[in-house]
């Protein structure tokens, strides 16, 4: 079996025992089983957290080194991070509707910093997808994924330095704002998307790698296979 | 729609979008060979 595959069969074990977990819990007295969201709505936006910060990493190693590697992993990354918002948002807004009354607030500083910096990440993608050559996409996005780093220290802290609907930080360094139980079946929730994330991240890079020798094996072929010059054509 | 229905296809929703990414990634790794 190859690295990856084991690295995706351990990430089903652990994607399975956290879903044991979220399901296990104990419930909000007021919330029922719509608590159990948070158990794949908080670990999806601290994962796109860590996934953005990744690519931020090799974004700027790539502007140091110019070597492809890092290109590849801040591609990669930044693809996961767009899912783990993705997933986030959408479960974020289900558990909204059903404990706040709503879905989506505009006003709310949490929200409307998530939305923009999925939006954001996804621009960064639409700007790979439109660039061709490889070294100017490498470069560009690059230039993009050091800046656009700057949104996750914004949306963590804008629910303290903007009181609005989304509460504060239930998990800190001090404690938990809930019981000791369901503050574990998230941590386990996070540890599992963590292992989920490092083997998507490999697989990732590895069709990355896969495709660019498709891609140089196709160029060397077309080297070999010129068409005849006219001067080299000879009349029957 | 029951709380529980909810609930339950919000689940099957997000763990279907990261299985389907995965799915997504053998099958970009198959067609671009060994």
């Amino acid at each position: 079996m190859t690295r990856v595959k084991v690295l995706l069969a351990v990430a089903a074990l652990a994607m399975a025992i956290g879903l044991w977990f979220a399901l296990t819990a104990p419930t909000d007295a007021l919330q029922g089983d719509f608590t159990r969201i948070i158990n794949i709505h908080a670990p999806s936006m601290w994962l796109a957290f860590l996934a953005f910060g990744v690519t931020a990493l090799g974004s700027a190693m790539w502007l140091i080194r110019k070597h492809n590697r890092w290109d590849r992993l801040a591609e990669a990354s930044a693809e996961l991070g767009v899912m783990f918002t993705a997933i986030g948002l959408f479960t974020g807004m289900v558990w909204g509707k059903a404990v706040w009354g709503r879905a989506w607030d505009w006003g709310d500083a949490r929200l409307a910093t998530s939305a923009v910096m999925f939006f954001v990440y996804v621009g960064y993608l639409a700007l790979r997808a439109a660039t061709p050559d490889p070294i100017e996409r490498a470069r560009r996005s690059a230039i993009l994924g050091v800046i656009a780093v700057i949104q996750v220290p914004l949306v963590y802290f804008s629910v303290n330095l903007f009181r609005t609907l989304h509460q504060t930080q239930s998990i800190r360094p001090d404690g938990a704002t809930m019981p000791q139980e369901m503050a574990i079946a998230i941590l386990v929730n996070v540890i599992a998307y963590t292992i989920l994330y490092v083997a998507l991240l490999v697989a990732r890079i590895d069709v990355a790698k896969a495709e660019e020798r498709v891609a140089n094996e196709d160029a060397l072929a077309g080297d070999t296979v010129k068409p005849p010059r006219l001067s080299e054509v000879k009349d029957v | 729609m029951s709380d529980q229905m909810i609930v339950i296809g919000t689940f099957v929703l997000s763990y279907g979008v990261m299985l389907g990414y995965a799915t997504y990634l053998y099958l970009r790794r198959r067609r671009a060979g060994n």
